[in-house]
């Protein structure tokens, strides 16, 4: 076999990040040249990873990569492209008070007289590629100005101008209209068609089968096939990408469900792209069960948790605890009103990262008589407090004033749930709670989830983790392109398989089944 | 053990920025005069000791009595730094303190006792009143406090000096000045015939009152973890936007005060025709403090010591006193710059970490073995 | 009085005086504009064109040469940009601080160093010859125009440069594949590190070239509008053009408008200050009230601003039917 069948070729790739997170094992990935290639999988597959070091940005731990037949040491994203290879980000590498012209020859300006750009060549470059792969530009727009759909082609033409033949695009359509997506499709193929090999990350199956040749499946860090996509069906496909390697099981008693607490009806969110991100989102959830909020990431579950502790405001709709309204409260009177939230962004939002262990379990409750004598913080009780939150939620630190900084993902993370739960929430909003930390952890939190609806709590539990949402949840919603996509009142005898066609909005239920989640009053 | 290490190593660092500073001023002094050791010992013993060794006590009083406005302005940034609000106006809060201070010790007679704190009060909350301004716009309309903060000392003096030579003005005088306070006002001697008044005492009355706001209370609380992380503190339920401005108005309170004392303590008119610089002082104070109240006063008796070992340098060595400003910088930069000798910290970093992992193995593998 | 005001006001000395006064601000405007677009904040203007001030003058005083001396006040403004550089992109000293810190050196420093230059304290008058200063420029043709000669002919020659170098910091910014790096480096780090663009470099360079023009403040501060140097003459000139950079914008035109005005507020102030019924101190704080005021409508024009894209973009999206 020639070796010029294959433009790339990375061999038993083995990546281990420094924090002993192995990403991938012993990975092998072929792409085709001249092929649209789909590389997928669910967040934390490790596609991304994989992506990354084909571009420079991370070095393997081990394995080969071999691009047009050349073994390659790709140490930086320079030598890449230098290789031919170009990367689309899905947070676009573009300057937004310059013109798309300026944006395209950045760092490798045309000039004239010595010292000048040479704008009309900029531009004149600009529009000979655009008119070569039909990617239709405005190269005097400011990039602040344009639709997302062009940035996206910008970025493009922006790799295609420092010679690309292999585009990896990650996730290209998460934020595009469908319109525009669509018009991405067409041009994709035109680009194939002209010899361009493209390598494209996504979990939306429809468009895989639209416009791919094969695809590359990852599960938890590994491959799990090279599969032309004609010869296979949707559904396999999703149960290849979406399904529990391990089941990390978490006993709980069968949930007995009382008052409503949360009532969420109606949300409508379009965000500042123009992309409605939250579609008539309602549901409930009662006292003494825990409802997960399944679904790919990005489908509006981010936006929904904000609108829940108003750091963003919905359009339209109505959201309730225990009767009264929580838009647009401050946080401390969503707080007083019985809401805790373990933020998706544990460190933007979730601590102060130079503050003690005792600065970032004390955050919620400083304005609580039990904490004041007077004007003055009661230092006793802050100190007890403490000390019995780090033991009774064991985090592993020296002492509560150790900066939390310090601390593993993990046991910051501890610190966090043991400020949240402790506060005696009657609504807890868990987003994300064991991303990214160890499994000790993990088991941890879990359990304390569950110990607490068990307890009384409604919980609220959102995450991308399958294994996560199907094992807690007593009843469960997915979430698909801001719509909510399906309701399980009983997740015993859910399936992965039925989980991914939801996820992957292969399926959806009818509004009256969904309409279930929220109960009558 | 990695704490202690680590407080060991940041000592060690601020020596060396002082170290530096000394090294650049060797070099200043050595291209001014001839006799570098007798100048040097001008600015470095001298402020303590007299010629033949002996602990010189009135030469102390004076370096301790140029302590009291520097660790009220000290105190007032350490207050807006830690909420991360870079106000530079504690300089015209000063000035300003000083001045209402003064008037009401003239113009309105009051008991004793009461008078002083009166006029006190009144120069603190007016300071307190102006930096509102800074404060407000920019938490309503996100104008930079810094450059109108800037411009805020400015509009201060000139203010200030337009009722001083318009209205307040003794015309007896040679010089543009008040007429005398009333002695009820005056802040009363520590050590008799010194400049060193109960201001120093108040002064750390004050240093213990702030260490206690920012660390025990939920304000100084919310001021340093605003300081940390804005977005933490919002999703916390803190109320950042009112925080802000209670940081400015704290900062501006303790400038304004620390200036009627000045002027009250040591002078017996008002008679500054400019900014008195004590604001800038307690910049550097503060950062050589790390933002910690408690730091203040030793960061503000190092200043007061060089400040009074340059001006003993400047009469007995004729090197110019305001050599100050350049050590002043040299000690500011360093002591700010986190990656200087950071390379060094880092290695304690991974010492330690290691460390610490064979700590725990060794406990792991003990506890193995015990349970075998 | 008023009247008294406005004929002073509409005379051609007054708009004379205006341009004479921004020019040292529009300097350091547009070293502020510099930095700001490469995403550094120069606070230490203010000690740079004190300290460039005096070197100037030192430099033309050995030398006896202006020209040597404008161009020694830039050299020496390059350098203290760059160890300002140093510090906040080396050694990750805070750059308000360690801009602070120049103007420490700056304030007194300034005394110190011209006493170890000299021995003189704290100004350089008694060594000013003729040969020192910055010269007048009459621009034949023009100066013989009524009026607008006289308002525009017969300026220091840094006057002149210092408006061509709105222009030509305009250029550089917009026309040269510098000023492109420059612009995207202060918006998106990122986006200019991922095609190459080397971030620390860059913004070592838009210091480099915000103390170059800083530098040539000073020098004309003190070798041509003072006539000499002497301690505290700057008088937060450095900080008011960090304010002109925001009320302009960022953008050179823009800074240069609002150097006017505050030159304008200070032309003002020195007429006023001269006038029956007027209190000189209340009216020499006008540049920094105007300063102040710029600001505020700079920030809620702002505001206003923001809100309206947003609005015009939500009515874009939002269907007719559902308008609230």
């Amino acid at each position: 076999m020639p070796q010029s069948e294959y433009v790339v070729q990375m061999k038993g790739i083995t990546k281990v990040y420094p924090n002993g997170i192995a990403a991938n094992q012993g990975v092998d990935f072929n792409v085709r040249r001249g092929e649209i290639h789909a590389l997928m999988g669910e967040n934390g597959a490790g596609k991304s990873t994989l992506m990354k070091m084909l571009f420079g940005l991370e070095q393997p731990t081990e394995g080969e990569i071999i691009v047009n037949g050349e073994t390659v040491n790709l140490s930086s994203p320079t030598v890449a492209i230098a290789k031919g290879i170009g990367m689309v980000h899905q947070h676009f590498m573009l300057v937004p008070s310059l013109t798309v012209a300026e944006n395209m020859v950045l760092g490798m300006a045309p000039k004239k007289k010595g010292l000048f750009i040479d704008m009309d060549k900029a531009i004149a470059i600009t529009e000979e590629y655009a008119k070569k792969y039909n990617l239709h530009v405005d190269p005097k727009a400011k990039v602040v100005d344009i639709p997302v759909g062009m940035k996206q082609k910008v970025e493009i033409l922006k790799a295609l101008v420092r010679g690309a033949k292999i585009l990896i695009l990650d996730e290209p359509t998460a934020v595009l209209t469908t319109q525009e997506t669509a018009e991405l499709f067409r041009e994709l193929v035109q680009l194939k068609e002209q010899g361009f090999t493209i390598i494209f990350i996504s979990h939306k199956l429809n468009e895989i089968k639209q416009i791919t040749d094969r695809l590359t499946i990852m599960r938890g860090g590994k491959s799990m096939g090279v599969y032309n996509t004609a010869e296979i069906s949707m559904e396999e496909i999703s149960r290849l990408m979406v399904g529990r390697d391990v089941i990390l099981t978490v006993e709980k008693d069968k949930a007995a469900p009382t008052d409503e607490v949360l009532r969420v009806e109606n949300l409508e969110y379009t965000n500042d792209w123009n992309k409605k991100m939250l579609d008539r989102v309602s549901f409930s959830v009662r006292k003494g069960e825990i409802l997960g909020v399944a679904g790919v990431e990005g489908n509006g579950q981010r936006e929904l948790v904000d609108m829940l502790f108003n750091l963003n405001v919905p359009d339209s709709g109505t959201v309730t605890v225990n009767g009264k309204s929580i838009v647009g409260l401050p946080q401390r009177k969503i707080r007083d009103a019985g809401v805790s939230l373990i933020p998706e962004d544990r460190m933007l939002y979730g601590i102060a990262d130079r503050g003690t262990i005792e600065d970032n379990l004390i955050s919620n409750r400083i304005y609580q008589k039990e904490y004041n004598k007077g004007l003055l913080f009661d230092m006793k009780a802050i100190h007890e407090m403490s000390d019995r939150l780090i033991e009774d939620y064991r985090v592993l630190c020296k002492s509560r004033n150790q900066q939390v900084k310090m601390l593993s993902g993990g046991n910051i993370q501890k610190v966090v749930v043991a400020r949240e739960f402790s506060s005696g929430p009657v609504l807890i909003i868990a987003d994300q709670p064991t991303r990214g930390i160890d499994v000790g952890a993990t088991e941890f939190i879990r359990k304390k989830l569950v110990e607490l609806s068990r307890a009384g709590a409604a919980v609220l539990l959102v995450s991308a983790d399958l294994n996560e949402v199907m094992e807690l949840s007593d009843s469960l919603i997915v979430m698909n392109g801001g719509h909510i996509a399906a309701y399980f009142e009983d997740t015993s005898a859910l399936t992965d398989e039925e989980m991914g066609e939801y996820m992957l909005g292969l399926k959806r239920q009818s509004d009256e089944e969904i309409g279930k989640v929220l109960y009558a009053k | 053990m990695r704490n202690k290490r680590m407080f060991l190593f940041e000592a060690a660092r601020g020596f060396a920025a002082i170290l530096l500073a000394l090294a650049v001023a060797v070099i200043f002094i050595a291209l001014c005069t001839d006799d570098v050791g007798g100048a040097l010992e001008q600015m470095l013993l001298r402020p303590l000791f007299a010629k033949n060794g002996t602990f010189n006590a009135n030469s102390l009083w004076v370096v301790l009595s140029r302590m009291i406005p520097t660790i009220f302005t000290g105190l007032a940034v350490c207050v807006m730094f830690s909420a991360n609000q870079f106000n530079l106006a504690a300089e015209g809060g000063v000035m300003l303190g000083g001045f209402l201070a003064t008037l009401v010790g003239i113009y309105v007679p009051m008991a004793a006792g009461l008078h002083l704190v009166v006029c006190l009060l009144v120069g603190a909350v007016a300071a307190a009143l102006t930096m509102l301004l800074p404060a407000l716009l920019k938490v309503k309309l996100g104008a930079s406090e810094m450059v109108s903060s800037l411009m805020l000392n400015y509009i201060i003096m000139y203010v200030v000096l337009h009722f001083l030579n318009n209205n307040f003005a003794d015309r007896s005088k040679g010089s543009t000045q008040t007429f005398p306070f009333l002695q009820t006002a005056a802040v009363p001697d520590l050590v008799p015939n010194t400049d060193l008044t109960w201001g120093f005492v108040i002064a750390l009355v004050f240093v213990a009152l702030v260490a206690v706001f920012l660390f025990r209370t939920r304000w100084g609380y919310a001021i340093r973890m605003i300081g940390i992380n804005q977005a933490f503190s919002k999703y916390s339920g803190m109320k950042v936007g009112s925080v802000i401005v209670l940081s400015q108005v704290i900062g501006g309170f303790l400038a304004g005060l620390g200036g009627g004392i000045e002027v009250l303590g040591r002078y017996s008119t008002f008679l500054w025709r400019e900014l008195p610089g004590y604001g800038w002082t307690g910049v550097t104070i503060a950062i050589l403090a790390k933002n910690n109240p408690l730091m203040v006063p030793f960061a503000a008796f190092f200043m007061a010591y060089l400040e009074r070992g340059c001006e003993l340098m400047r009469t007995n060595a004729g090197v110019p006193a305001e050599m100050l400003d350049i050590i002043q910088a040299v000690i500011f930069l360093f002591f700010a710059a986190e990656q200087f000798l950071a390379r060094y910290r880092q290695k304690l970093v991974v010492k330690g970490a290691r460390e610490e992992m064979k700590q725990a193995f060794d406990s792991e593998a003990a506890a193995k073995g015990g349970n075998a | 009085m008023w009247e008294q005001l406005f004929e002073m006001i509409f005379k051609p000395d007054f708009l004379f005086s205006v341009i004479r006064i921004t020019s040292p601000i529009l300097f350091a405007a547009l070293a502020a504009v510099v930095a700001e677009k490469a995403g550094v904040t120069n606070i230490g203007l203010e000690g740079i064109m004190s300290i460039t001030a005096l070197f100037g003058t030192l430099i033309s005083y050995w030398t006896q040469s202006w020209a040597v001396g404008v161009l020694g006040a830039l050299i020496v403004g390059i350098a203290l940009a760059l160890l300002l550089g140093f510090f906040a992109l080396k050694l990750k000293t805070d750059i308000i601080l360690g801009g602070i810190a120049l103007n420490m050196i700056g304030g007194g420093g300034t005394i110190f160093l011209l006493y170890l230059f000299t021995g003189l304290r704290g100004n350089t008058g008694e060594l000013t010859t003729p040969e020192m200063l910055i010269p007048q420029v009459n621009i034949p043709l023009l100066k013989d125009i009524p009026v607008v000669g006289e308002i525009l002919s017969g300026h220091s020659l840094l006057t002149y440069i210092a408006f061509f170098m709105v222009f030509l910091t305009w250029l550089m910014l917009y026309k040269t594949s510098l000023g492109l790096n420059i612009r995207a480096v202060g918006e998106n780090q990122n986006a200019a590190d991922s095609v190459g663009v080397s971030v620390v470099r860059i913004k070592y360079i838009a210091l480099g070239i915000s103390g170059a023009l800083a530098g040539l403040g000073g020098a004309y501060m003190s070798m041509y509008y003072s006539r000499s140097w002497n301690s505290g003459m700057i008088a937060g000139r450095g900080f008011i053009a960090l304010a002109a950079q925001a009320m302009g914008q960022g953008e050179p035109t823009g800074s240069m408008w609002s150097s006017l005005l505050f030159g304008l507020a200070n032309a003002l102030k020195n007429k006023m200050e001269g006038m029956q019924g007027m209190s000189s101190y209340l009216v020499a704080s006008i540049p920094y009230v105007v300063t102040v005021l710029g600001l505020v409508i700079y920030a809620v024009a702002t505001i206003r601003r923001v809100k309206k894209t947003r609005r015009a973009q939500n009515a874009m999206t939002a269907p007719a039917g559902e308008e609230k």
